[in-house]
């Protein structure tokens, strides 16, 4: 019997130093773990690197602009007066960009342009509210509807639409910060959205000019010299 | 009362000579029940041609149920008729002028064969053949009957005539079983053993669909001014039905089986290593978009393993073609119609390898499993309220310095303002969404100091594009404007879609 207990007494060591053991190794463990976790998760973020950075190839100094890649630029000059050239970046939904060409009059002025009006014809182009998917309450416009009126030291001038359509949005930045147009018209400084139909765009299509053909007419000084 | 002296086993469908066997409970019951009908109306019934169990549903006023249907035509005439088997005539009853044939057993195939069975359990085999060259697996089965149109007039037109002559007998009284219910009745349980499957209201459903055999002959068709002068009769209280009425051709009907299963769901999640693949099928102007899709690069391979009709993708979240879905995968749910087989775990992992080992590497998935109601609950998960986590490569127009990281690093919960962007504004509201960009990291790119590698952890629906590039300054703030100058994306890819789970 006393040999038999005394085996039981060798099986089972004091409870406590068992505990003890077990919970310095099961810490060890779980450094272990941490520090597999850690080294797996810096070798996915090093694989993840390597994946964002395989396909770049040749990075350009000056890659194309998203405008540049996203739209089509189309020219109008001299659109129902002289001088007034205007740009049409035409998206692949659709949606025309309309804004000032850097050969328009306005910016020949000294000071560039200080004031933009949106309240022109009958109504104030800058209150549409144009909302839903259907795009309900927007203006109809015909191409020569007046858009807004931008002023300079010397004299104001009309800025019309240029595109039969939609007019989605007008940029309402401009009223407190006249300055982009004279800064980035073609980007900031845009003045409106407008949305045609694909039947007028067609016959629209006609009176632009492309970009091509824009800067083949400025370098032949058939237009205004301008800031730019 | 039939002679009892001939006791024969079973099924009395056996018998030929409608004799009760006094072991067989059912047919004796049906047996007393015929005898119990009001005779006089059972004889007009029957010489105006309507058949024997139609008879019984409308004169009884018991309820009419599954004994009627191993009892076959002929015996329950002769029952209805005079007890007397002597009287059971032999000849081939013609087609009934109520229900044109679906309760009497009798239909004609997609062949235009016309096809009769003399009881329940023979129809079900007639239908299990059809049922099984659809080729689906199934262990139950909801049935569905349809009819046509006209079997109610037939019915409301011997009903006016049964009301003429026997108005205030109580048992024209009680409400009457439809031919179509009554037919579920006969046939359910035939059905269920011929298929060895269980009844209920299941996903899988079998539908007969009897139709007109031609337009002409199909009975007490009324025409517009018949039957305004039929309801004014009804209303007058007068009828004008009398046998000459219903001296018209009845045809029997085409009958039509179709199975149907509900929509079964796969769940996984996938990745997109190409920039010329879109999310879903794009087609414009009859010309495909981008290379493939992961739509049909998934869902091709999942819909002949279930040998389903057609599937639908959905996916928590999308991204545009040019752009990679990295990290740990976007969720997804493939919905597979009429599936007629469930492929088992090993074959979907096979399918979910054979996708990621294609040579092209143009998607991958992972977690590829059936997954059942929960499906929708899981793809909401990752919806609205989730975070998502992009890596972009940005240029700007001048060289990096290390205030631009710190400065874009410090930003944490940044607000920003994005009017639609102009390349979705045509099928999109115009509005202007705030959303939350979490955390921001810049890392160098060695030998290019215009550009870097910004990792940035967004709020669900923010356009990373817009942000980067300004919009034409539609999006405020954007990397343009807290950097002083112009800034363009140059690619993007997803690193992370963050579930409730994972």
């Amino acid at each position: 019997m006393e040999e038999i207990q005394n085996i039981d007494v060798t099986k089972n060591p004091e409870p406590e130093v068992i505990i003890e053991s077990t919970k310095q190794k099961q810490s060890e463990e779980v450094e272990h773990h941490c520090d597999e976790q850690q080294k797996q998760s810096q070798e996915e973020e090093d694989e993840l690197r390597k994946l964002l950075l395989s396909d770049i190839g040749e990075l350009p100094l000056s890659p194309p602009s998203a405008t540049q890649l996203n739209f089509v630029s189309y020219f109008i000059t001299d659109f129902t007066k002289p001088g007034h050239d205007h740009y049409i970046y035409r998206h692949a939904n659709g949606l025309c960009v309309i804004g000032l060409a850097p050969t328009h009059i306005a910016f020949k002025d000294q000071g560039g342009i200080t004031n933009i009006d949106f309240n022109v014809g009958k109504s104030d182009r800058s209150v549409l509210k144009v909302s839903g998917k259907r795009k309900k309450n927007a203006m109809r416009s015909e191409s020569n509807t007046a858009l807004c009126k931008v002023s300079t030291a010397n004299d104001s001038y009309i800025v019309r639409c240029c595109v039969k359509g939609s007019l989605l949005e007008v940029n309402e930045r401009l009223i407190k910060q006249p300055q982009l147009l004279n800064s980035s018209a073609d980007r900031e400084g845009y003045i409106a959205i407008i949305m045609p139909r694909p039947a007028d765009w067609t016959k629209n299509k006609e009176s632009l000019i492309t970009s091509e053909e824009y800067k083949d007419k400025k370098q032949d000084g058939l237009l205004e010299p301008c800031l730019l | 009362m039939a002679d009892e002296t001939n006791p024969a086993s079973g099924d009395s469908a056996g018998l030929s000579n409608g004799l009760v066997s006094h072991g067989d409970h059912k047919s004796r019951r049906v047996y007393q029940a015929a005898r119990s009908l009001h005779s006089g109306a059972v004889k007009d019934l029957l010489s105006l041609g309507v058949c024997e169990r139609c008879v019984f549903r409308l004169v009884s006023v018991e309820a009419f149920d599954s004994d009627l249907s191993s009892v076959s035509a002929s015996t329950l005439r002769s029952w209805l008729e005079s007890g007397d088997e002597k009287d059971a005539s032999s000849e081939e009853s013609s087609c009934c002028i109520v229900c044109l044939g679906v309760l009497q057993f009798v239909f004609s195939d997609a062949k235009q064969t016309l096809l009769r069975s003399e009881c329940g359990s023979d129809y079900a085999a007639r239908v299990t053949d059809l049922v099984k060259e659809e080729g689906h697996e199934f262990d139950s089965f909801g049935l569905e009957v349809s009819v046509p149109a006209t079997i109610a007039e037939n019915e409301r037109a011997v009903l006016l005539y049964l009301k003429g002559k026997y108005n205030s007998e109580s048992w024209l009284q009680s409400e009457k079983i439809s031919v179509k219910d009554a037919l579920k009745v006969l046939v359910l349980d035939p059905l269920k053993v011929s298929l060895g499957a269980k009844s209920d209201s299941s996903s899988f459903q079998i539908r007969l669909t009897y139709s007109k055999a031609s337009d002409e002959a199909q009975g007490a068709s009324e025409t517009t001014r018949e039957r305004k002068k039929r309801k004014t009769d009804e209303e007058n209280g007068s009828t004008s039905m009398s046998e000459n009425s219903f001296e018209k051709v009845y045809e029997p009907c085409i009958l039509s089986v179709h199975c149907n299963k509900m929509p079964i769901f796969f769940s996984g999640r996938y990745f997109k290593y190409s920039r010329n693949v879109s999310q879903t099928r794009w087609i414009i102007d009859d010309e495909r978009m981008g290379e493939a899709s992961v739509e049909e690069l998934i869902g091709g391979n999942i819909l002949p393993a279930c040998l389903g009709d057609s599937y639908k993708f959905h996916a928590a979240g999308r991204e545009d073609i040019d752009v990679r879905m990295l990290g740990s995968g976007r969720p997804f749910l493939i919905e597979v119609q009429n599936s007629r087989k469930c492929p088992s775990q090993q074959s979907l992992t096979e399918i979910g390898e054979k996708i990621n080992k294609s040579e092209k590497k143009l998607v991958g998935v992972k977690d590829l499993k059936f997954i059942g109601s929960q499906c929708w609950a899981m793809m909401r998960e990752g919806e609205a309220e989730k975070q998502k986590q992009y890596a972009a490569i940005v240029w700007i127009a001048r060289p990096v310095e290390e205030k631009d990281i710190d400065s874009i690093s410090s930003l944490k919960e940044l607000k920003i303002l994005q009017k639609t962007p102009v390349r979705v504004l045509h099928r999109r509201s115009p509005l202007e969404r705030e959303r939350t960009i979490h955390w921001m990291k810049v890392e160098k790119i060695k030998g290019s100091s215009h550009y870097f590698l910004l990792h940035l952890c967004t709020q669900a629906g923010t356009y990373i594009k817009e942000f980067v590039h300004g919009d034409l300054g539609r999006t405020t703030p954007s990397m343009g404007s807290i950097l002083g100058c112009r800034a363009e994306i140059i690619q993007l890819d997803v690193t992370d879609v963050k579930m409730g789970d994972s």
